[in-house]
């Protein structure tokens, strides 16, 4: 493996990790804006600008932008998160140039009035679709009570008040504001020949101005209890639960990576054998999410409605009793190795290592191989695992049930 | 991918192994196909599939259920499997050096299962909660529906069985069904990724070379007499579910190629016709698409939009009138388009043994054989709109089986 990386004059970083051995090049567009850096009232607008993003530019009509990524066969894709909005894809590596001028050109986008009215219909859509997805739905909600009036309480989609009101110009401001050079790093990773990226990057960006690109990282204040959202929509009852837990930037999340996964882990964790081998949930898992100077734990499970309580008290007793009596050697090396297994998968292609790559830049500046990656997985000791987990605020949380009930404690 | 990475050996008990070598991969992963699936299961006991693989991880061998989970968690080992309409799957993907072990945990899993009587119960409550789970899960309810309203065989029933099915099986019955349907006859084990084939092979000679038995077989695929419109109410969904099923040729049908590149012309990459027409232009949906589909012996098509109801009409419109349109014709920038996307595909899944080793034995099972690279590169260069033409005009869409889940019933104009 190579590392790659140049700061070019307008403030854009481009990086990659080159594998002259794969057999295809994946490259992306990682802008630091999200859901987070938004205002109420244009909620919605980082997603739908991914959107837009796909619509053409000065020099292209729409229609044409599916074409061209077709018509080299390039699997591409975007996704918005509360913190990050990444465009990215992946190609054979006699089409690196054509990708790469073509989403170079894409990060410029029209935004024509016409395309906007069209596509505020797609997202409208979208927003349905996830409205019928229970888990998605319970965990957008436990997720904006929990972290109150901290900016990642932002609902990633918005509402479909705030996408029908949203106007055009709105939308260039926001555009203008965030996708400054600075605020963007274009990635690449595997096969890739990286000169001729840099010399086309240059070309492609020269128009480009740096800009103030502030995001606020402020202290959460958790929002604590039990809340219900009874729905008869819903067949099954959803238990989301949430707690304050480590940031990207802090160390200490490898070890809670390495607890949450023996506590939660689909098959063979704490919860397997509390709630899902003996059938009392027919799905409850437990994991911890690292964001941009926050962290959090979430635990959910799924079940009958006339099991909602027990099941409710048992992701929470679950983690009392680990908490008490503290995680086997066993257990914690089952986690470590099935992470780490899960990290050489992931990093089989350009394309998984991409996100990878791109995201420890991102956060921390930082250059890692796989090795690294899997290394401080398989460091963590028993002792830090649970150490980490002893730490763990159980009355900082919050526990939120949705479906067919009237009551949860 | 040359011939000299693929390698396949059949045992004399019938089971097959087939193995490709993926250069430089830190994993490896593997994939046991049993011949014991929803379309052998008992009439009266619709289910029994989905039990067993239930059960199979609850004890085997001279290990208890958990001594069994931390020994497959200790390797680190990524479980996939499941009971799917024609047979079961089980395995997963670890770092190389921990094949043989794997392997052998799975001998245990596949032939000395416990069956406790103790955990019959426990599978059954697992495999209803399933079941009722599929209510919050609209597209995936639809599709449920879609293969039993379009197949009048048993490739239309669900490989979650039926409450009545599960719910009348004893651990007796399904100790006799173990016996019957988990043999190696037609079984097959894939591997992709980083091994030694020499020593694969007697690993698994040594594993599995004293397994002996044929499961019955797969009944025929059947369409004669099916559904046509099937609607199923619920008046509180936020999105109409849209399902079109028609029948195709089979992936060995000499001319499947044709039909291959038809259906990556209307949905393959974002510039293909269904999601030009129905997204892009109109708005109309977040996704639709449409994808050949095969059971062994016979094809089909599948096609799915999700829309809000006032919409829903028009979308379905829209969606059956572009599959009527494809015997007009296509063009040679679609079938250029098609092509690269379908062979960059490809290249793509040789980085990943998780998506070579499915490909390899879905191949040896539906053809009998696994296609190389160049195979397919070659077949698909033979395509040209004239071709796809001649064979759309043969086999045109249509008589198309139609499900809607959601509040609105609608028209199938045709």
């Amino acid at each position: 493996m190579i590392y790659d990386r140049i700061e070019l004059e307008n403030g854009l970083e481009v990086l990659g990790e080159r594998n002259p051995d794969a057999k295809s090049m994946a490259l992306g567009y990682f802008v630091r804006t999200g859901a987070r850096d938004e205002t109420p009232e244009i909620s919605g607008v980082s997603h739908f600008l991914e959107h837009m993003v796909f619509k053409g530019t000065e020099s292209r009509a729409p229609e044409r932008v599916n074409l061209e990524f077709d018509e080299i066969g390039a699997k591409y894709n975007a996704f918005t998160s509360d913190e990050n909005t990444v465009y990215y894809g992946a190609v054979l590596p006699e089409h690196q140039s054509r990708l790469l001028g073509l989403f170079g050109d894409l990060m410029r986008p029209s935004l024509r009035e016409e395309d906007f009215n069209t596509e505020k219909k797609v997202i409208l859509e979208e927003i349905a679709m996830y409205e019928d997805r229970p888990t998605f739905t319970l965990m957008d909600k436990t997720q904006e009570w929990f972290f109150g009036s901290h900016p990642l309480a932002n609902s990633v989609l918005g509402t479909p008040q705030t996408i029908t009101d949203l106007q055009r110009d709105q939308m260039l401001a926001y555009f203008n504001r965030r996708y400054a050079p600075n605020n963007i790093k274009l990635v690449l990773a595997g096969n890739y020949d990286w000169e001729s990226a840099v010399e086309q990057a240059r070309e492609i960006t020269r128009d480009w101005r740096p800009d103030d690109t502030p995001r606020e990282i402020p202290g959460v204040q958790p929002q604590t209890g039990v809340r219900v959202e009874r729905t008869d929509k819903f067949n099954r009852v959803h238990l989301c639960w949430i707690a304050p837990g480590y940031s990207e930037q802090d160390e200490r999340r490898y070890a809670a990576d390495v607890a949450s996964y023996a506590i939660g882990a689909r098959r063979g964790s704490r919860y397997y054998w509390a709630l899902t081998e003996p059938g009392i949930a027919d799905s409850a898992w437990f994991d911890h999410y690292s964001k941009d100077g926050v962290g959090m734990y979430t635990a959910y499970a799924s079940c009958d409605p006339a099991k909602a309580q027990p099941v409710a008290d048992l992701m929470r007793n679950v983690l009392r009793e680990a908490q008490d009596e503290g995680l086997t050697e066993a257990e914690v090396n089952g986690a470590r190795r099935k992470l780490a297994a899960g990290r050489t998968l992931h990093a089989e292609s350009p394309m998984g290592r991409l996100m990878s790559v791109g995201m420890n830049w991102v956060y921390r500046r930082e250059v890692m191989t796989l090795d690294d990656e899997i290394d401080r997985t398989l460091a963590v000791t028993a002792e830090e695992a649970n150490a980490i987990l002893r730490a763990l605020p159980l009355e900082q949380s919050a526990l939120m049930g949705m479906g067919p009930l009237e009551e949860l404690q | 991918m040359s011939d000299s990475r693929l390698h396949t050996h059949t045992y004399d008990n019938g089971l097959t192994l087939v193995a490709e070598a993926i250069p430089n991969a830190r994993a490896v992963a593997f994939q046991f196909q049993i011949p014991a699936g929803a379309v052998t299961d008992p009439q009266d006991g619709q289910g029994a599939c989905s039990l067993l693989e239930i059960l199979a991880y609850r004890g085997a061998g001279s290990y208890t259920a958990r001594e069994l989970s931390d020994a497959l968690d200790s390797l680190g080992l990524q479980r996939h499997g499941a009971a799917d309409l024609e047979y079961t799957t089980f395995g997963g993907s670890l770092l190389r050096e921990d094949l043989s072990e794997a392997l052998s945990l799975f001998a245990d899993i596949l032939l000395r299962p416990h069956l406790p009587d103790e955990q019959a119960d426990t599978a059954k409550t697992i495999a209803m909660q399933r079941i009722a789970a599929l209510e919050d899960n609209p597209s995936q309810k639809l599709f449920v529906y879609l293969q039993e309203a379009f197949f009048t065989s048993p490739h239309g029933r669900s490989t979650l069985g039926t409450p009545e099915g599960i719910g009348s099986l004893t651990i007796e019955r399904l100790r006799e069904d173990h016996a019957q349907r988990y043999r190696p006859m037609n079984s097959i084990l894939g591997v992709a990724g980083s091994f030694d084939w020499e020593e694969l092979v007697r690993t698994v000679e040594r594993l599995f070379g004293e397994w002996a038995g044929e499961a019955p077989p797969l009944p025929q695929p059947e369409t004669e007499g099916r559904k046509r419109y099937l609607h199923l109410p619920k008046e509180d969904a936020s999105q109409m579910q849209i399902g079109v099923a028609y029948p195709e040729i089979a992936p060995d049908h000499l001319d499947f190629y044709n039909s291959l590149m038809a259906v990556q012309v209307l949905s393959a990459g974002m510039g293909s016709r269904l999601f030009t027409e129905v997204r892009e232009k109109r708005g109309l949906v977040y996704s639709v698409f449409a994808s050949n589909r095969a059971v062994k012996d016979s094809g089909l098509v599948l096609a799915y939009a999700g829309t809000t109801p006032d919409r829903s009409q028009d979308t379905l419109d829209v969606l059956l009138a572009e599959l009527k349109r494809l015997p007009e014709g296509v063009t040679q920038e679609e079938v250029d388009r098609a092509r690269t996307g379908l062979l960059s595909t490809l290249v793509m899944q040789g980085e990943s043994t998780g998506g070579r080793v499915g490909a390899l034995t879905r191949d040896l099972f539906l053809r009998g054989r696994v296609r190389t690279l160049d195979e397919i590169r070659g077949e698909v260069e033979r395509v040209t709109p004239e071709s796809i033409q001649r064979h759309l005009e043969a086999h045109p869409p249509k008589e198309f089986t139609v499900v809607t889940l959601g509040p609105a019933e609608l028209e199938v104009r045709e």
